[in-house]
């Protein structure tokens, strides 16, 4: 099913676009990854996908009807997030905590089940023993940890991360990825990653959206595997 | 002291902004607004003139122009995102100079506005009690109800936004909580002393808070403090209240950084 859709979408920042006619459909229930060299606006059709940026021209249709009655959720980490706010003064338990507010609302109670739920949380990304520590104690690969555990608590249809395993070690990325592939093969969720190690995540994923830069052509969007993209204006 | 009844004013206004106002610090430092409530005590001093030469009330013009200038100034963040500092100085200045324009409109205001400036403790009428009163209420509601959308928009505006938290709405809200609580603590602190009544408290939270909660109540608490004895001081001493609540709040930070460093100095021989 196409959860997300993209056509003749154009962006920019300043005078020239960065994304130039680009068509794309994401589909549910896949790992995909999003890659291509700095600058090459992996962010920016991350954020087009997500609605936090209108194309100049052009539509993006995110299919929320997908998700049913409960509504869809999307749980985003955002690049570096956990560095910028890294004198933010919060436990690790009472941030990743917060993944759980937009399902509760304004006055629910917190659950056994929700409690459960961060456990398992921070328990996934080894961060369970550091939950009563203050987020400016932690390393840079700790905090983007508990950043992804807090999007993880949110119990998305989909997960959005971009670039998550900046400043992590090897071990703690290979465990990163297999647990986004056990959430997409085993729970059926949606994976979207900005990566730049596709060596590394290749083995994991089901699509590569890759941005590439042709010569005299400017930017372009190559899809390998599943997914279907159409590029140029007549697109 | 107590049985004058100004002095009851002054330590109810007092209370009711040294809750609300070291509460909203705590959101405006960690959303790096920090000048925010300085530059709308500018706005609002221009307000109060303005009030003065149209003869309506300055308190309640005052008040209307802070959360206008507010308003504006959220606005002008969501343009100038890179930039974030720049509509701070287009509006401080703007309502400094408006300010002063206004003010040489009416030779007798001099007296008066050096109260706004200041601060005074008998400053605070009846209606501006009530003012603060009702600020307070409905600040303390916004920052209750509101308490988990805040942490999440305080925390990452767009993972808020995607998260289901209406970011434009909540946060022109927030400017518009913000305006209020500064003019209303104006009598009390004064234009040019009203932003560190917001700032020190939570600024000595942020360093020795280990939690969320504990830094708001932290703020509270040191807010609360300072301006009880900083009025008292005030009475006794003569002094005007806005200075002396600034400097009491700067000495306890002085005192929370020195202690910190102590035991962090401790924590590292027991390491070594």
């Amino acid at each position: 099913m196409i959860l997300s859709s993209m056509q003749n979408v154009v962006f920019g920042y300043g005078n020239e676009p960065v994304i130039d006619h680009i068509s794309l459909d994401i589909h549910s229930g896949e790992f995909i990854g999003i890659t291509g060299p700095n600058g090459a606006a992996k962010t920016t059709l991350l954020k087009l996908m997500l609605g936090l940026l209108r194309p100049w021209s052009g539509t993006v249709t995110l299919n929320k009807e997908w998700a049913g009655n409960r509504g869809l959720r999307i749980g985003y980490v955002p690049q570096q997030v956990a560095s910028f706010n890294a004198g933010f003064p919060s436990k690790v338990i009472e941030l990743v905590r917060s993944g759980c507010y937009q399902r509760l609302g304004l006055f629910r109670r917190f659950t056994a089940e929700q409690e459960d739920i961060v456990k398992r949380s921070l328990e996934q990304v080894d961060m369970w023993e550091y939950r009563n520590r203050r987020i400016g104690e932690l390393s840079g690969g700790q905090k983007q940890r508990i950043c992804i555990a807090r999007a993880l608590a949110q119990e998305p249809q989909v997960l959005v991360l971009d670039e998550p395993a900046t400043g992590m070690d090897l071990e703690s990325r290979i465990g990163l990825y297999r647990l986004m592939r056990h959430y997409v093969s085993k729970h059926g969720r949606t994976v979207i990653m900005v990566t730049h190690g596709l060596e590394e995540t290749s083995p994991y994923l089901d699509t590569v959206i890759s941005l590439e830069r042709k010569e005299n052509e400017g930017w372009k969007c190559l899809v390998t595997n599943s997914c279907s993209a159409h590029f140029g204006p007549e697109a | 002291m107590l049985g004058y009844e100004f002095m009851q004013r002054a330590f109810w206004a007092g209370g009711l902004i040294g809750i609300i106002g070291p509460l909203l610090g705590v959101y405006l430092m960690l959303r790096r607004q920090v000048l925010m409530a300085d530059t709308l005590s500018h706005v609002s001093l221009a307000g109060v003139a303005l009030g003065s030469v149209l003869h309506l009330n300055p308190a309640l013009s005052g008040f209307a122009v802070a959360v206008i200038g507010g308003l504006v100034i959220e606005q002008l963040r969501r343009s100038y995102r890179t930039y974030s500092e720049l509509p701070v100085a287009i509006i401080m200045t703007s309502g400094l100079a408006l300010a002063v324009v206004l003010m040489s409109l009416k030779q007798n205001l001099s007296k008066s506005f050096s109260s706004y400036l200041f601060g005074s403790i008998v400053a605070v009428s009846d209606t501006q009690l009530r003012i603060i009163a009702v600020v307070a209420a409905v600040g303390l509601v916004f920052f209750i109800v509101l308490r988990r959308p805040l942490y999440n928009l305080t925390f990452d505006e767009e993972t808020a936004a995607i998260g289901g938290v209406h970011v434009g709405l909540l946060s022109f809200s927030f400017a518009v909580l913000t305006g209020m609580t500064v003019a209303a603590a104006m009598p009390v602190v004064g234009v040019l002393l009203v932003s560190a009544l917001i700032v020190l408290p939570a600024s000595i939270a942020l360093r020795i808070a280990s939690g969320f909660t504990a830094a708001v109540l932290i703020a509270i608490g040191t807010g609360l403090t300072g301006v009880f004895s900083g009025l008292t001081a005030s009475y006794y001493i003569n002094t005007p209240p806005g200075g002396t609540i600034a400097l009491i709040l700067l000495v306890f930070l002085l005192m929370a950084i020195a202690i910190q460093k102590l035991i962090r100095r401790r924590n590292r021989k027991k390491h070594s």
